[in-house]
């Protein structure tokens, strides 16, 4: 079969919503386990950065130190390209440096009479970070405030050195790339994995998605119970924190469990085996972050005018430059 | 305190190794491969993925205890693959899987921004009128 046909049962995508903040897409012809393995790995592995180490210089806010450490942990950060950064325990510096962690700081007094806020906005990212977007604030809203650090009454103040570090949410739910990751097959309950709690009758008491519903087939009347049939079409629904945009989600979820397999292929066939990338000889995903395994057809940058249609320069992703991704956001 | 650090999760101790197997004595064409900081993610993904193949008889995975990451996965075959070459290919197999859904949704996803894009401009323009 040729893996590129859609129409003889080749794993597809279709998408039904995509913005800057989601991302709602169906796979057809996948299969149950690695469908959920893409979503757990998109929940808990792809590395992001935040906030990680805060020095307290001063604080005479009416929040503790560590209340607002862990706020200022909460902020999500910009998280593109972040493969530039390394991890701080696989840096050779002590404790942190410019390859693995970006410097922001917040220094803050009230001195007039009304109370003030300290937004995320209000952070100062320091000069050397490893490129120029990861790291700075996620500031989303039309004020450009971005979150609410603290409020301040007259005479108070904070200064603190924030060191961000990159990291994954596994270790700690701040590094977290979604906000929430909708799942879902067989919406019509066609395979009867789910035995729904009735008072009369179930179709008139559960709530149904008729969106889903509807492109996965209503079910005939009298139709047959195929119980040989397996879930092949899955609903995704990326929603970003702000930091990574929807697709690079995906895509580096992806990547991340590719790369997981990888490591298991290395270690079952030994160092003696070259070919361990597990691409049957063609380069690991490691090694040239995409760009070997295919870099999905260049055609997606000329038939649409080239990385200009969408302003700025694309910026780097593991599949060279993204076609839409300028540092401003165009949309 | 004494709670373990949660790198531990997924940061390999200093001898351990990601993957240790041995062979079953008792029952032939059977090994036990011992994963270390894995969980169901490639627990699951890899003892569902065996089942689809004709020489692979059994094959299935345990956690021993939730507090560690690890987990023991059982595989049988008739003979003709070893287990470990069962695992390898089924492992080459999905990162195929996951190239091909890779492409197809970088290409469906520039399709839709495109769309949605042009949907935007169209309503801005409906405005401005």
């Amino acid at each position: 079969m040729d893996p590129y046909d859609v129409e003889g049962g080749a794993i597809n995508v279709r998408f039904l919503e995509a913005d800057s903040v989601r991302g709602k897409f169906l796979i057809q012809n996948f299969d149950l386990a690695t469908a959920n393995s893409l979503r757990r790995v998109m929940l808990s592995e792809v590395p992001t950065m935040a906030i990680d180490v805060v020095e307290v210089q001063n604080n005479t806010s009416v929040l503790a130190d560590e209340f607002i450490c862990h706020r200022l942990g909460l902020i999500p950060l910009n998280s593109k390209n972040v493969d530039d950064v390394l991890y701080s325990r696989d840096c050779e510096c002590d404790g942190y440096c410019d390859q693995c962690s970006v410097i922001l700081t917040l220094d803050a007094k009230c001195t007039g009479d009304e109370v003030m806020k300290v937004y995320a906005r209000d952070l100062v990212v320091s000069e050397g970070r490893p490129n120029d977007e990861v790291g700075t604030p996620v500031i989303t809203d039309p004020d450009g405030l971005g979150s609410v650090i603290v409020k301040l009454r007259k005479g108070q103040a904070v200064k603190m050195k924030c060191i961000a570090k990159k990291g994954i949410a596994k270790e700690h739910a701040k590094w977290a790339p979604s906000a929430a990751i909708g799942f879902e097959y067989d919406p019509n309950n066609k395979l009867r994995h789910l035995d729904y709690w009735y008072e009369e009758d179930a179709k008139k008491e559960w709530p149904i998605d008729e969106e889903n519903s509807n492109i996965d087939g209503l079910p005939q009347d009298g139709e047959p119970f195929d119980f040989d049939a397996v879930p092949n079409r899955f609903f995704f629904d990326v929603e970003t924190v702000g930091g990574l945009e929807p697709d690079q989600i995906v895509l580096q979820g992806i990547k991340v469990l590719q790369q997981k397999l990888a490591s298991v292929i290395q270690e079952l066939t030994g160092a003696e085996d070259t070919n361990m990338d597990g691409f049957g000889g063609g380069q690991s995903p490691q090694m040239n972050g995409g760009q070997g395994y295919g870099a999905p057809d260049p055609g997606y940058t000329t038939p649409y005018g080239n990385a200009s249609v969408w302003g700025g320069a694309g910026g780097a992703t593991p599949f060279g430059a993204t076609p839409y991704g300028g540092s401003g956001n165009p949309w | 305190m004494n709670a373990p650090d949660r790198f531990e999760l997924f940061i390999l101790g200093d001898d351990e190794k990601k993957v240790e197997w041995k062979d079953e004595t008792r029952i032939p064409n059977t090994a036990t491969f011992i994963f270390n900081k894995e969980d169901h993610t490639l627990g699951n993904l890899l003892s569902v993925r065996l089942h689809k193949y004709d020489y692979v008889t059994f094959s299935a995975y345990r956690v021993p205890h939730p507090l560690f990451a690890k987990f023991e996965m059982r595989v049988s075959t008739d003979g003709t693959v070893t287990p470990k070459d069962a695992i390898v290919r089924a492992c080459r197999d999905v990162v195929q899987d996951l190239e091909i859904l890779s492409r197809s949704f970088t290409t469906e996803w520039l399709g839709k921004r495109i769309v949605h894009e042009g949907e935007e401009e169209r309503l801005r323009r409906e405005r401005e009128v």
